[in-house]
């Protein structure tokens, strides 16, 4: 079962704080999933992963929520 | 992953907008792994006085609490709690030393852990930083 950070009604920049916290959480190799109503997180998140060095394995955008699946690499 | 980078910021001014968006870039800065050093000087100083709640500048001071509610619905924290967030995350925080004279606030008037520099000694933290911002 995957963990789901629902950061719905957040805006920038609580969802990559919250991201960061919710990672450390998971043990290396696994993976959470973010959802998000925040059209910044198209970028933020993407450039997140880029810079601590987790992989983002999946963007999907339905409607105004776009959710993420972020692997935890380190 | 490339290597830590670091950022520093100065923030001279005290007013609610400043202290936010100075909170904002360092928290999301220390979400993304970086090492982050707030320099508050001058009136910035006051936003580490202890449960300081910043308004808005000149007129616009009358609008602080629509402001504060619109932030709250969307979930951003309040100048507080997000400097207590960047605490938590590991940022470092410096107080004026001269600002603190200037000012007269006294050490025990601030938040606890704000380290106490002058310029210099900010100045050579912020050598070694890749991203220095000013925010007054």
């Amino acid at each position: 079962m995957t963990d789901v950070l629902d950061c719905k009604g957040l805006m920038c920049p609580m969802p990559v704080v919250q991201l960061a916290k919710k990672i450390k959480t998971i043990d290396v190799g696994q993976e959470l999933e973010l959802i998000s109503d925040d059209v910044g997180s198209k970028e933020d998140i993407p450039a997140w992963c880029q810079r601590t060095g987790n992989e983002l394995v999946e963007a999907k955008e339905s409607g105004k929520i776009f959710t993420y699946r972020i692997k935890r690499l380190k | 992953m490339t290597e830590t980078k670091k950022v520093a910021i100065i923030v001279s001014e005290g007013s609610f907008d400043k202290g936010i968006m100075a909170m904002m870039i360092a928290n999301t800065a220390a979400s993304m792994g970086m090492e982050v050093h707030i320099f508050f000087t001058f009136f910035g100083l006051n936003l580490l006085k202890k449960g300081s709640k910043p308004k808005l500048k000149g007129m616009y001071r009358l609008f602080t609490g629509t402001f504060v509610k619109r932030m709250s619905k969307v979930g951003i924290p309040q100048f507080g709690e997000q400097l207590s967030m960047a605490i938590d995350q590991g940022v470092t925080i410096y107080a004026c030393s001269t600002s603190m004279e200037l000012m007269g606030i006294k050490k025990e008037n601030m938040i606890d852990g704000a380290k106490i520099v002058g310029a210099a000694g900010f100045l050579n933290i912020a050598a070694d930083t890749d991203m220095q911002y000013f925010i007054g």
